[in-house]
């Protein structure tokens, strides 16, 4: 599969803290990837290192196939992005914020209208960005990100600030781009909801640990429903089924059995009947997205 | 690209006041010379043959003042248009080198700078027309009043253009270039070695060239230990 972004084994300390370890991402060609994890799990580190904003202390990043220490300027000719707050002078007009990036980037005047468009500021075009609103920087933010028709757009929480109907344009604009024009898309967000409007591809960011990536689908089959029990001295009636061979979890208190046709479920009902524990509840469950994100990326117990 | 580069940089000064800082500070070194003449200009015409080259020497006793002065301003102030809003990581992201960033930063403020100098050439010439001092106008002595501090003082650029841009914090280069406007006040008692003697165009051997090639030399050195210190850095 070709990739747009490969990273091997990339990793940046500050001084003793580590703040993203070993990280091998992947994104496919033409994909919309969530980028997901809690504050400070290290997303926005590695989106510097991928825009070559830091160096990594060790490992790889390639885009399109080059080496970010390399071919810096080859491959930032082709990435639009924008990195946590939206950057901008205030003492200039919407205009003249994107002119200066214009002239960097060598594309026709014209551009500056046509992303103005896209994010619905064209009436702003004039105004200085000082009395802009967070939502109104935040899409001059993505139109700069938008001037030279990049393949690639990487673009940090894009929707902070937004209003609803923002958000609401915001990502129908994210999921055109794509079908529209072939561009890659990587999208960070610590909320599962947005990414799960827009991704099609997730990679879940724990304490600087890249700890799943794959398809949207795959993590949705996560989200399958249990039977949860509520028993008397449960942990005794898991083990009881346990020992019977029925297939089961304990979990605080409740005992979840991981499988659940109808018969399944009678014959462990049946079977703590039978051995005098009392069935006080049996429950169905079924675990949202939410449940799952939370449940990778909560923080280990201590012991 | 450098072209372009520059292009974007003029736009970000637009509005901030950065042209009529580079203007006043032109103005202001003659201006003091108005007062000066203005109250006492029987006094000062007794005080030398020469009145030509007394007026030029009283010019020049605050044009290292308003050179240092306006390196640290303008220096902190073009990296404070980046700063605020931490802009740093938009331009770096785009297609550029950071050492082009750094290069184009360093040449708009020479530019501005190398203008402001100018302009005190002209107001020192118009002014010292305007008081009378005679036929013969050192055109070399001019040229050199209004153009050695500035080369002389390139190697303080330099060193506040570094300070500026690596620094988070903006107090930093102010305070040093507060110590630097001080420094450059007390040049007189200032051994050589120090980088805001120089545009004072004093030294040991009573030739301002030197300071000049000083200027020069030291400017270059500075300007590439801060490039490649900028270069290095991460961009938070």
């Amino acid at each position: 599969m070709e990739y747009i972004v490969e990273t091997k084994n990339a990793t940046k300390n500050f001084g003793k803290e580590k703040a993203v370890v070993g990280l091998d991402l992947q994104i496919p060609k033409g994909e919309i990837y969530g980028f997901l994890g809690p504050n400070g799990s290290g997303k926005t580190t590695t989106i510097r290192m991928l825009l070559g904003l830091m160096k990594p202390t060790f490992g790889s990043v390639r885009i399109f196939g080059k080496d970010i220490k390399k071919e810096k300027i080859e491959i930032l000719k082709r990435v639009g992005s924008l990195v946590e707050n939206p950057s901008y002078y205030p003492h200039l007009t919407a205009y003249e914020n994107l002119e200066t990036s214009r002239k960097i980037l060598g594309v026709p005047k014209k551009r500056i209208h046509e992303v103005l468009a896209i994010v619905r500021l064209s009436d702003a075009a004039n105004k200085k960005v000082k009395g802009f609103s967070l939502g109104m920087k935040q899409r001059l933010g993505i139109a700069a990100a938008l001037l030279h028709q990049p393949d690639l757009l990487i673009l940090d929480e894009p929707t902070n600030g937004l209003d609803p109907s923002g958000i609401i344009e915001i990502r129908e604009l994210i999921k055109r781009l794509p079908k529209e024009t072939g561009m890659t898309i990587l999208l960070s967000s610590h909320l599962l909801a947005e990414i799960d409007q827009m991704a099609t591809t997730v990679g879940i960011l724990r304490k600087g640990e890249l700890i799943f990536q794959d398809s949207i689908e795959t993590m949705r089959m996560y989200a399958k429903q249990t039977i949860s029990l509520n028993v008397s001295s449960s942990e005794k009636a898991w083990r009881s089924l346990l020992a019977k061979g029925i297939k089961a979890e304990f979990e605080k208190g409740t005992i979840l059995l991981s499988e659940r046709s109808n018969e399944k479920v009678a014959q462990a009902v049946s079977s703590l009947v039978q051995d005098g524990f009392s069935v006080y509840r049996v429950q169905e469950e079924k675990k949202s997205l939410e449940d799952i994100f939370l449940q990778m990326t909560k923080e280990e117990q201590a012991v | 690209m450098m072209g372009r580069l520059m292009q974007a940089e003029f736009i970000k000064i637009k509005r901030k006041g950065f042209w009529f800082l580079a203007f006043l500070g032109a103005l202001g070194v003659v201006a003091m010379q108005m007062v000066n003449y203005g109250v006492r200009k029987d006094y000062l015409f007794t005080q030398s043959e020469d009145r030509w080259g007394y007026y030029l020497m009283n010019i020049h006793s605050f044009t290292p003042l308003a050179i240092v002065l306006g390196i640290v301003i303008l220096t902190s102030f073009l990296s404070s248009v980046e700063n605020e809003t931490n802009a740093w990581k938009q331009i770096i992201a785009l297609p550029v080198s950071k050492r082009m960033v750094y290069l184009a930063k360093f040449t708009v403020l020479a530019i501005v700078l190398f203008i402001s100098s100018f302009l005190m050439g002209i107001f020192t010439l118009l002014y010292g027309l305007y008081l009378g001092l005679g036929e013969a106008i050192p055109s070399a002595d001019l040229m050199q009043y209004s153009f050695y501090p500035y080369f002389a003082s390139l190697a303080v650029l330099a060193f506040q253009l570094w300070v500026a841009t690596v620094s988070q914090n903006q107090a930093i280069p102010i305070t040093i270039g507060v110590v630097g406007v001080i420094f450059a006040y007390s040049a007189s008692v200032l051994p050589d070695w120090m980088i805001w003697k120089w545009p004072s165009l004093m030294n040991e051997w009573n030739d301002p060239m030197i300071n000049v090639w000083w200027g020069l030399g030291a400017g270059a050195l500075l300007y590439l230990a801060g490039m490649l210190d900028f270069t290095r850095r991460d961009v938070k």
